[in-house]
């Protein structure tokens, strides 16, 4: 479905995507990173806005930049705002099914229905400049799926909106993701962009994580939490005599530095936190120790893509 | 489920592209309906009336037929066509980066190509429209004999100076979209009234000299003038001039499409 072999981007003196290497097939995948980590230019490269500067870009088979076969299966959202704000819902998104090569009627047909599908049937005649932002959202989400792409490309599709938009349009988007009744002709992939985890973590989304324009991890989270559990992991231990269970963990392979923190936290660094955590457990028991609370580090997306951020930089290797 | 093929194949490329061009101009007259474009083509519809009259007043003979002719050619094909088009195709581009909607056409099939294609008939449309009009009721003011023949040679020559000049304009407003009103000011100055008045091959390539030419050909003018000015006009039937200025206009616009096709414009957020 897509392919990016040894993707690089330049703008003159900045990387905008450097390296990149990932295949994603069809199925819904995130792409993950902090604002400035190049996934905009990444979706830019994707849709067929810009060219590599080197490395090949291959979406259903073939290059993106320029090529109508290519471009008429995809459909995208940005993260920019519409200021095109005189022109009513069902104008704009009837505009851009036309620009995807439909004849007025067909246009017509299908932008009612995508605008009816992402509930904006009563403001589909109001002016853009008087619909909150959600709606604009929606707006822009009916004119990125009317003409029945393939493949979904949305980015930070979400940035912005009320928890009550937010959450009726990632249901919209996972709708759409299983829905049948899309016009589309064979599986579908989407793409969400954003640099809010619980977001992608919410459409059950395989990721792809950026930083820096590099791909610094890719796979479902399930992958990733494997990678991750390979860095050393910190493990809180609260207890009321944290030197003597100190003692007693330290004759373990699994802890690589500890440390007390006032005088009832020990905290011990490890790469294999369920070990350590079965020698606490022990050393409780045959120590009669009182231990109060074992936690380790936000194992939640939001923890991972932290900690894969912390790795990049070469930071709790 | 779409049954298979509802969505536009290859084989209805052609019209589809077609379609989507005029939907691109439909949209830009909607857009170039606002109250200040409105403002500004009434501006361009009465200024060359205010001045036919203002000439008029002053003469006290009555003024000349073919000085009045002279005078609205001057002002209206030359002029108000020429700001009107600058108003209208320099920022064909730069209006979408602008308003966040490029990035949406971009990534439709043939979508840059529609936008230019579309903005240049907007753009002649609403150009055409506006100077029509002025040349018009300059006409009327003027108050010179035969007038309506004389409205249809200036429409004439109105239409073909927008069509000729929106794909000049074309070219800086994809190349510099963001300073294509300036350089498209220059491209005009040096190209239509600097190469466009010298008497050498260069002029060739130039609508204004087309639009001399048909204006002396078709007021029959050829014969009065001095020699000197006879070098400023092509001699050639009109047929070859109006074929020059679509084939001018053609070429100018498939660069321009070319180009942007081209283009790329990254997403400044990033980088």
């Amino acid at each position: 479905m897509l392919s990016l072999t040894h993707v690089t981007k330049v703008f003159g003196s900045v990387i905008g995507v450097n390296d990149v290497t990932v295949d994603l097939g069809s199925g819904a995948h995130g792409l993950l990173g902090p604002n400035g980590a190049g996934k905009t230019t990444l979706l830019g490269l994707i849709t067929g806005q810009l060219r590599p500067t080197m490395g090949q870009i291959r979406v259903f088979g073939e290059r993106p930049f320029g090529n109508p076969r290519v471009l008429q299966r995809i459909g995208f959202c940005p993260a920019a705002d519409i200021l095109e704000r005189r022109a009513t819902p069902r104008e704009w998104v009837r505009y851009l099914v036309r620009l995807s090569g439909f004849g007025p009627r067909a246009a017509a047909e299908r932008a009612d229905r995508e605008l009816d599908r992402v509930g904006l049937g009563e403001a589909m005649d109001r002016p853009l400049s008087t619909l909150s932002k959600g709606m604009r959202q929606r707006a822009k989400l009916a004119g990125a799926m009317a003409h029945g792409p393939d493949l979904l490309v949305l980015d930070e599709p979400f940035d912005g909106l009320d928890p009550v938009a937010r959450h009726d349009l990632v249901g919209l988007v996972q709708r759409w993701a299983v829905d049948s009744d899309t016009g589309t002709s064979g599986p579908r992939t989407l793409i969400v962009a954003s640099h809010l985890l619980h977001e992608v973590e919410a459409l059950h989304a395989g990721l792809a994580v950026i930083l820096g324009g590099r791909l610094v991890a890719s796979g479902t989270a399930e992958e990733i939490r494997d990678m991750v559990d390979a860095m050393p992991t910190e493990i809180r231990i609260r207890c009321d005599a944290p030197r003597r269970l100190a003692e007693a963990v330290c004759d373990t392979t699994s802890a690589e530095s500890m440390r007390f923190e006032g005088d009832d936290l020990l905290v011990v660094a490890t790469r294999q936190p369920r070990a350590l955590a079965e020698r606490i457990g022990r050393a409780a028991v045959e120590d009669r120790l009182a231990v109060r609370e074992v936690s380790a580090a936000d194992q939640s997306l939001e923890g991972i893509f932290g900690r894969l951020v912390r790795l990049h930089r070469g930071v709790g290797s | 489920m779409n049954a298979p093929g509802s969505r536009p194949s290859d084989r209805s490329r052609w019209p589809g592209e077609i379609g989507a061009a005029l939907a691109v101009a439909s949209f830009q007259l909607g857009r170039m309906v606002s109250r200040q474009r409105l403002l500004l083509a009434g501006l361009g519809v009465i200024f060359p009336a205010a001045v036919m009259l203002a000439v008029r007043r002053t003469a006290a003979l009555g003024l000349d037929r073919d000085l009045a002719v002279a005078m609205i050619y001057a002002l209206v094909p030359e002029a108000v066509c020429m700001l009107g088009l600058l108003v209208t195709m320099c920022p064909a581009v730069a209006d979408e980066l602008e308003r966040g909607t490029w990035i949406h056409l971009a990534v439709r099939p043939g979508g840059r190509r529609a936008l230019l294609v579309g903005t240049y008939l907007a753009a002649v449309i609403w150009t055409s429209t506006v100077a029509i009009l002025a040349a018009a009721l300059a006409v009327f003011v003027a108050g010179v004999s035969k007038p309506v023949p004389l409205v249809g040679m200036l429409g004439a020559l109105v239409l073909l100076s927008s069509v000729g000049r929106a794909a000049l304009f074309a070219l800086p407003a994809v190349i510099l979209p963001k300073r294509a009103l300036v350089a498209s000011v220059g491209v005009a100055l040096v190209v239509e009234y600097l190469a466009g008045f010298i008497p050498a091959v260069v002029n060739q390539a130039t609508v204004s000299l087309r639009l001399r030419s048909l204006l002396v050909s078709w007021m029959s003018w050829r014969r009065q003038l001095p020699i000197e000015i006879q070098l400023l006009i092509d001699p050639q039937p009109a047929w070859v001039q109006i074929s020059a200025i679509f084939a001018l206009a053609a070429v100018l616009l498939v660069v321009a499409v070319k180009i942007l096709e081209y283009r790329q414009f990254p997403p400044s957020t990033e980088i």
